[in-house]
């Protein structure tokens, strides 16, 4: 069966980034220096192809662009300059927005001001909210005890129930991507027990990254990963480890340790990318969307006000504390709210999920490649 | 006629030299021109927009200047037909063609406008004045193109001077084993030809010889040529090798492309013509200590033709006539190191193959892999061919496009890779039938008379035809691995071979760039010397009684190169039958230019 | 036959001969032979050396006659008669045994090889024994020259001439000069004006003082050889009517260009039937209109161009034509340059970009988002009428070998790239300046490699197109090239004639002039006083009909006496 070509999709991920894919002569060489293309996903080059055709049924159930980390060996390496790893990494956005069910996510990546408006308008709700509350019940002076101005027992709900949403919106999207790249697969069929058999796989790759590890440099890798276990830590201190966070002015090492840790790699890694996307040094950071931005923007005010709030509360300044609290959550509910299921940070979860998937379907599709004849291989 | 002058560029042509200011004032002042427009880099045209503004002014005629104007011309000749003006009087003023874009500049650039405003082709009136002309010809470089060449003017009975930079004449064709598509050994074709300019009574044959000076003018040029310190009597040596085995000292033979080593008194090849033999003063422990230690060879010479204290010569030539053969290096496969090139011992560029493979080459036409030996001077292991103890590979390895249509390198196609390699897979297979042989390609460029049939030949012969460029080469147990991907049947391509060839590139020759300074001639961005008109004049350049041939004006093949070699003598001979050849271009001035244009449109 | 001294020189050319035969052994066995004096090999015997060691030979052992055996004398007879000339031998005491295109490289048997080769050599020795000294004669080389087409490679060629003083005589059999390049309006790969340059060669031509251009001129006939033909050309008169005309020439140039592919001929392409498939001449015709539309009349969205229609297929022709990828690349920048916003797809097999600046042309090409679609060779593309419910007017099926899937490419005008063919009349023109052709029906080289102009007919050269598909650069180079031979032998204003021609002995001719008819070069000539036949020798090929004919025995053919090829098969035979 003939799959129509659309050449107006080439044009279309031109916002989400790929400006040069259409210089591509394909000579093979991204895929052949790709540490992670292997059979039967070989890319980025098929990825490239695809998209310069406009084969969108075929690029929206592809996995690749997610077993891509972007550590540019193939861009260096391009003899047409045809940045093939930035072609993936706007594919990647263009997938993201496609998973979407609600249409946020296409709009943020299609107009940045749309993308800041809607962190503004959230932040500003956010911010209100906690005022109005605070004023309701508590007193600005207090930070905890009886009369706290945010007691943290609220607080935990009010996380408890974002979380909730923030899930909801997120499985969702997960359900459409298995949907996408798995489910309406009717050439490989996998099997249930196969799911359970390798659901090891998510965790592992969630934490770990080791894919990440075979670029050439590990650098990229290590300072990614202490970012995302930092984040990681912090998400589980605010969730299950709320209270013992708030009490003090003590600190209470058991909690703290954790948390200056996560904050401080927070800091850290944001910083340390901020510095190369605006040095443009290595060629993955040589063209950034404004996502990316509005990524590290946020991310490094949440954790410099989280600092903070930690230092005003050890100082015993309350009322201080409290509104820097505020300013906090400022960036924290948009974040949560927009930014995990509907931008970058939703690659936390495709990005393990679509390593999983690849596995199950390589199970299937392998043995079938091994099938087809392709150039005698040398004994 | 009402005239509309657009100035559109397209940002790909080097306009350092063109003040487009004063382009645009200039044109303000032309005749019938009623409007100018610079509409920048790259335009956005909107063809209605065009059509409305050729309205308004009605415009009977647009011209289109820039770099290179016709990418723009359909968007203007729909406008022009659109506003219901007559389409064919959209005219180009191309800077690049008429080489505004080297050095000439503003200048150019303005006499180029100047005629496109008149309808007038700029090469009609930009036909310098004849210059009388000197009979002799020189002729720089003698590969396949320079002896072509000096022997269709010599033939007519007229002097060359034929200057050749190495020992002997021949140039790379002389190194090669078979010629594509036909397989006719190269030496066989070259040979004759290479006796018959040593025999020729109207060549004067400088070997070992540069061009250092060149002064005067078209038709009348003085050159000054050093000729290098041979350190042989020409006329004496009788090539009887007694030297060459007393010499104790060893040098990489540049004949063999290295492979193997030469004495430093040696003969480049046994059909070197001339066929004596020279003194590498690198290499030669006299030399080096101004005559302190060794000269045995002299000693040994019988007929005593050797002066090692023999110093550089200048001699100066009158020519009218200057024909530009330098040929090409190959580009340097250690740039790339993925390829592992110097590293890996069986990874060869095309030309240590093309030896390896010669049948007067240091294995006598044996394929073999290298082996590794201990070398007692430098008390080292290093891998060397040897035809007796070398394994014969048991599967081969082709790649192309090493060092060329890659922006990290050359750009360019270098035009002769895609046969020679399948030319190379045929060898293997002939010399080795149970070898694998695999051809890696981005695009097979099998163009020419026969060039198509050959391609189709090799298939059938068995090789592996496959379309993707390797990647890397990697070294496995003393197997080279290579990785790449076989794009059409969707594999990644991961498997060890014994040897690879890397298909390489050409690269203008060593100092094309300062000759092309000496003589007052252009060369592209690649550094290849500039023809005067792509098209229509292939091969004279800007400056009179200065012609290209061969592949220094542009990556050819034999066949290709023999045509230009032959067409340039053309050139050069008319203007010794009239006596009287064509002045440089620049040589006429805007005023002329801007008179003759008005004349022609009159008649 | 007073003793004689043969010297004979084995030739190992390389390892092509030497691989498969025992050049020493051919040594031993010639050694036996009589008046063998010295018998040799080596690497090379065409090379400088080579050479050297035959002529110090000649005089050190004083030899008379010299046999080489090596490869075809069609390669180097000419190479070692000069030899023997230079030791003061006369170039005909020379006979070549071709070991290599008759023994090595057709035989694998070593043995076998060797007895062949053995066996020739032998027969060499004993022909060239009866050798007797011919003397080569020369003629006056007439300085015109006539040029077959006046496309861009007939005009630079006359230019050339005409600029060194020469006559040329352009016979052209369309009404206008300029041929193929006069349909195109830019060149591929700078889009440089192909209207510009044809105006400056014609304007040039057509004043020129030395170049008489002949319009809707046809050549009917060619007598006479090199450096003395009589042309007949067929003309128009001032009142129309036909007029036949002679030139004297010395040499000609045959440039009659080629004939577009004919796109009826493929079906699947459906040109002829679907009315928005047209061929790169019609729509170059809609580019210089300025209105690039389908047949409706309406603004194609998207433009395919379709590449080798008619070339690099079982099909139809197996080469390829050359100019039509980056003619190709030309109309993918046109097109959106005239309709801006169309998309543009090139359906091509593999991407011929080889030419200077060409590489750099197809990256642009890809920049302005040119959709590229890779087949294989000789799976076509398919082309059928779109739905209603489509956005466009056609259809194209591809299996794309870069996806490796089954595309279709939405299309509202298809561009077929035609190749080049020979024209029809080639045969004919072949005929008539006896040149041969090629099974394609492009004219044959006397060398692909060092002779690309020359033919097997001395005198006559090919350029341009005609000999083989090629680009406008390299049409003028080659045309330019045959102008140089022409420029060398007027300028030495004689011609060498072949010693080797055939006699009749007056005293045994009957007259019965059955020879007159037989010759095909129309070199025999009646004498009616003396009613015998005669030889115009610088007619002669030596081809040797008349000497077998010749009821009366008559006519012998010098160096092919009877003796001299009785003695050759006594060789093969001993």
């Amino acid at each position: 069966m003939a799959i129509r070509a659309n050449p107006k999709l080439i044009t279309e991920l031109e916002i989400y980034g790929a400006q040069d894919v259409s210089k591509c002569y394909h000579c093979g060489n991204c895929s052949a220096t790709c540490p992670f293309s292997k059979e039967p996903y070989i890319f980025p080059r098929r990825s490239m192809r695809s998209l310069q055709m406009g084969l969108e049924a075929k690029l929206e159930s592809d996995l690749e662009p997610w077993l891509c980390y972007y550590c540019g060996e193939c861009s260096v390496e391009c003899p047409r300059d045809a940045e093939p790893g930035e072609t993936m990494m706007s594919l990647r956005r263009w997938l993201t927005a496609r998973y979407d069910f609600t249409g946020i996510s296409r709009l943020f990546y299609l107009s940045w001001k749309a993308e800041l408006l809607a962190v503004i308008i959230v932040a500003l709700i956010a911010g209100a909210g906690f005022l109005l509350y605070g004023f309701s019940q508590g007193n600005i002076t207090q930070y905890n005890g009886p009369d706290a101005f945010l007691p943290a027992s609220s607080i935990h709900i009010f996380d408890w129930t974002l979380a909730a949403v923030l899930l909801a919106l997120l499985l969702t999207n997960c359900a459409r991507m298995w949907w996408f790249t798995v489910g309406r697969d009717t050439k490989v069929h996998v099997p249930l027990s196969a799911y359970v058999r390798k659901i090891y796989l998510l965790p592992t790759h969630f934490f770990t990254q080791m894919r990440y590890a075979r670029c050439e440099q590990k650098r990229p890798w290590a300072i990614h990963l202490v970012l995302m276990l930092s984040y990681v830590t912090m998400l589980i201190l605010i969730m299950f480890f709320l209270a013992p966070m708030w009490s003090g002015p003590a600190v209470k090492w058991s909690v703290h340790v954790f948390g200056l840790a996560a904050t401080a790699g927070l800091l850290v890694t944001t910083i340390i990318f901020l510095r190369k996307r605006l040095k443009k040094s290595e060629v993955q950071y040589q063209h950034s969307h404004e996502t990316d931005w509005m990524f590290l923007v946020l991310l490094i005010v949440v954790a410099a006000t989280g600092l903070v709030q930690f230092t005003l509360h050890r100082l015993g300044l309350g009322t201080a504390a409290n509104i820097n609290y505020v300013i906090h959550m400022m960036a924290v509910v948009p974040m949560l709210l927009l930014e995990v299921p509907f931008s970058k940070w939703s690659h936390m979860a495709y990005r393990p999920l679509a390593m999983y998937f690849a596995d199950l379907k390589a199970e299937e599709m392998v043995s079938k490649a091994r099938e087809a004849v392709g150039a005698p291989q040398a004994a | 006629m009402r005239t509309g002058v657009y100035l559109c560029q397209t940002g790909t042509g080097d306009l350092d030299a063109v003040n487009l200011h004063s382009v645009v004032s200039y044109a303000g002042n032309l005749p019938n021109v009623e409007m100018v427009k610079d509409l920048g880099t790259m335009p956005a045209l909107n063809i209605e927009t065009l059509a409305a503004e050729i309205r308004a002014n009605d415009l009977q005629r647009v011209v289109i200047a820039g770099d290179s104007p016709g990418f723009f011309k359909p968007a203007f000749t729909t406008a022009m037909r659109n506003a219901g003006g007559d389409p064919s009087e959209v005219r180009l003023a191309s800077f690049r063609q008429h080489g505004a874009s080297f050095g000439i500049g503003t200048v150019r650039a303005k006499s180029v406008l100047a005629c496109a405003t008149f309808g007038v082709p700029y090469g009609l009136a930009a036909i310098p004045d004849t210059t009388a002309t000197h009979p002799g010809t020189l002729v720089i470089g003698a590969g396949v193109a320079g002896i072509q060449a000096s022997l269709e003017i010599a033939d007519a009975g007229k002097q060359v001077f034929l200057v050749e930079r190495t020992g002997t004449i021949g140039g790379h064709m002389a190194m090669f084993d078979k010629t594509f598509p036909t397989l006719d050994c190269a030496a066989c074709i070259l040979t004759p030809k290479m006796v018959a300019v040593g025999q020729h009574e109207m060549i004067d044959l400088m070997t070992y010889s540069e061009v250092e000076e060149v002064s005067g003018s078209p038709g009348d040029y003085t050159v000054k040529v050093r000729k290098k310190a041979r350190r042989v009597d020409i006329r004496a040596c009788v090539a009887c090798h007694a030297c060459m085995d007393a010499c104790p000292q060893r040098a990489p033979s540049e004949f063999d492309s290295g492979i193997v080593e030469r004495k430093a008194i040696y003969m480049p090849f046994p059909q070197a013509v001339p066929n004596v033999y020279l003194v590498d003063e690198q290499s030669c422990t006299y030399v080096q200590s101004d005559g302190a230690k060794c000269g045995v060879c002299a000693k040994k010479c019988p007929k005593g033709c050797i002066d090692l204290d023999q110093v550089d010569e200048i001699v100066e030539l009158e020519v009218g006539n200057i024909i530009l053969a330098l040929g090409y290096d190959i580009y340097d496969a250690r740039k790339i190191e993925r390829y592992g090139y110097g590293v890996l011992p069986n990874v060869l560029t095309a030309l240590e193959f093309e030896r390896l493979t010669n049948a007067s080459g240091p294995t006598s036409g044996k394929i073999v892999t290298k082996t590794k030996r201990f070398n007692k001077r430098t008390k080292t292991d290093e891998w060397v061919f040897d035809a007796e103890e070398g394994a014969a590979p048991a599967s081969v390895a082709i790649i192309h496009c090493v060092g060329s249509r890659d922006a990290n390198h050359n750009a360019y196609c270098s035009r002769v890779c895609c046969m020679y390699s399948l030319k190379f897979a045929h060898l293997v297979k002939e010399k080795l039938p149970d070898a694998d042989c695999f051809e890696f390609y981005i695009d097979m460029r099998a163009f020419g008379k026969g060039y198509e049939e050959f391609a189709d030949r090799i298939k059938a012969e068995g090789t592996f035809v496959v379309r993707g460029r390797t990647a890397k080469v990697t070294e496995q147990d003393g197997r080279m691995v290579i990785k790449g991907e076989d794009i059409v049947s969707d594999r990644m391509v991961d498997f060890p071979v014994d040897m690879v060839i890397l298909a390489v590139g050409l690269v203008p020759a060593r100092g094309a760039g300062e000759l092309a300074r000496l003589l007052g001639i252009q060369t592209d961005t690649d550094g290849w010397f500039s023809e005067l008109d792509y098209n229509s004049d292939p091969t004279d350049t800007e400056r009179g009684g200065i012609a290209v041939a061969g592949v220094c004006q542009g990556p050819k093949d034999i066949p290709d190169t023999v045509a230009q070699a032959a067409a340039v003598a053309a050139g050069a001979l008319k203007s010794i039958a009239i006596g009287r050849g064509l002045d440089s271009r620049a040589s006429v001035p805007l005023s002329e230019i801007e008179a003759r244009a008005a004349d022609l449109t009159r008649v | 036959m007073e003793d004689l001294k043969i010297g004979v020189f084995i030739c190992n050319c390389g390892t092509n001969i030497a691989k498969v035969v025992d050049c020493d052994a051919i040594v031993d066995s010639v050694e036996r032979l009589p008046y063998v004096t010295v018998a040799r090999t080596y690497k090379y015997m065409c090379s400088d050396p080579g050479q050297d060691m035959i002529q110090a030979d000649i005089e050190e052992h004083g030899l008379d006659r010299v046999v080489v055996a090596a490869c075809s004398p069609r390669m180097h007879e000419p190479t070692f008669r000069k030899t023997l000339q230079k030791a003061g031998l006369n170039p005909y005491f020379l006979e070549m045994a071709n070991i290599r295109e008759q023994c090595s490289w057709v035989h694998d048997d070593p043995v076998a090889a060797t007895e062949k080769a053995a066996a020739l050599t032998a027969a060499a020795v004993l022909r060239v024994a009866h050798h007797e000294a011919l003397e080569r004669r020369s003629v006056d080389m007439c300085p015109n020259t006539l040029i077959m087409g006046g496309g861009i490679a007939g005009m630079s060629a006359a230019l050339d001439l005409a600029d060194a003083g020469n006559r040329v005589y352009l016979a052209e059999r369309s009404d206008h000069l300029g041929g193929n390049v006069a349909r195109a309006d830019l060149t591929a790969p700078y889009l440089d004006s192909a209207r510009d340059m044809l105006t400056e060669r014609v304007t040039r031509v057509v004043e020129h003082p030395n170049i008489d251009v002949l319009l809707e001129s046809q050549v009917r006939k060619v007598d006479g050889f090199v450096g003395n033909f009589q042309t007949t050309i067929r003309g128009k008169a001032d009142d129309g009517a036909p007029t036949d005309s002679v030139y004297d020439v010395g040499s000609i140039i045959v440039c009659t260009g080629y004939k577009e592919f004919d796109a009826s001929r493929i079906t699947h392409y459906g040109y002829g039937k679907l009315p928005n498939v047209v061929t790169s001449f019609e729509l170059e015709k809609m580019l210089r209109a300025g209105r690039v539309t389908t047949k409706e009349g309406r603004v194609p969205q998207y433009v395919a161009i379709i590449h080798c229609v008619g070339s690099r297929n079982l099909e139809f022709h197996a080469y390829c034509s050359r100019v039509c990828c980056m003619t190709a690349l030309k109309y993918a920048h046109e097109v959106k340059s005239a309709v801006p916003g169309a998309y543009v797809s090139d359906i091509y097999i593999d991407m011929h970009a080889f030419g200077k600046g060409m590489e750099d042309f197809y990256r642009r090409s890809s920049e302005i988002k040119t959709l590229f679609l890779m087949y294989e060779k000789n799976d076509y593309p398919v082309i059928r009428k779109a739905d209603a419910t489509d956005d466009c007017d056609m259809l194209i099926e591809v299996n794309e070998t870069l996806s490796g899937e089954t595309i279709e490419m939405p299309a509202d005008l298809v561009v077929l790239m035609v190749g080049m063919e020979a024209r029809e009349d080639s045969e004919e023109v072949a005929h008539l300046v006896n040149i041969s052709r090629d099974k394609d029906g492009w004219f044959i080289e006397s060398h692909p490699k060092l002779d690309p102009v020359a033919t097997t007919t001395d005198g006559v050269y090919i350029a341009g197109a005609c000999q083989a598909p090629k680009d406008i650069p390299d049409s003028v180079a080659q045309a330019r090239a045959a102008a140089a031979r022409i420029l060398a032998r007027t300028a030495r204003g004689k011609i060498e004639i072949d010693a080797v021609f055939a006699e009749v002995d007056e005293e045994k001719c009957s007259g019965c002039r059955m020879c007159n008819e037989l010759c095909p070069y129309v070199a025999i000539e009646f004498d009616p006083e003396k009613r015998r036949s005669h030889v115009i020798s610088a007619l002669c090929k030596a081809c040797g009909a008349c000497v077998a004919a010749c009821p009366s025995g008559a006519i012998t053919a010098r160096h092919f006496t009877d003796k001299q090829i009785f003695s050759e098969i006594e060789g093969v035979l001993a």
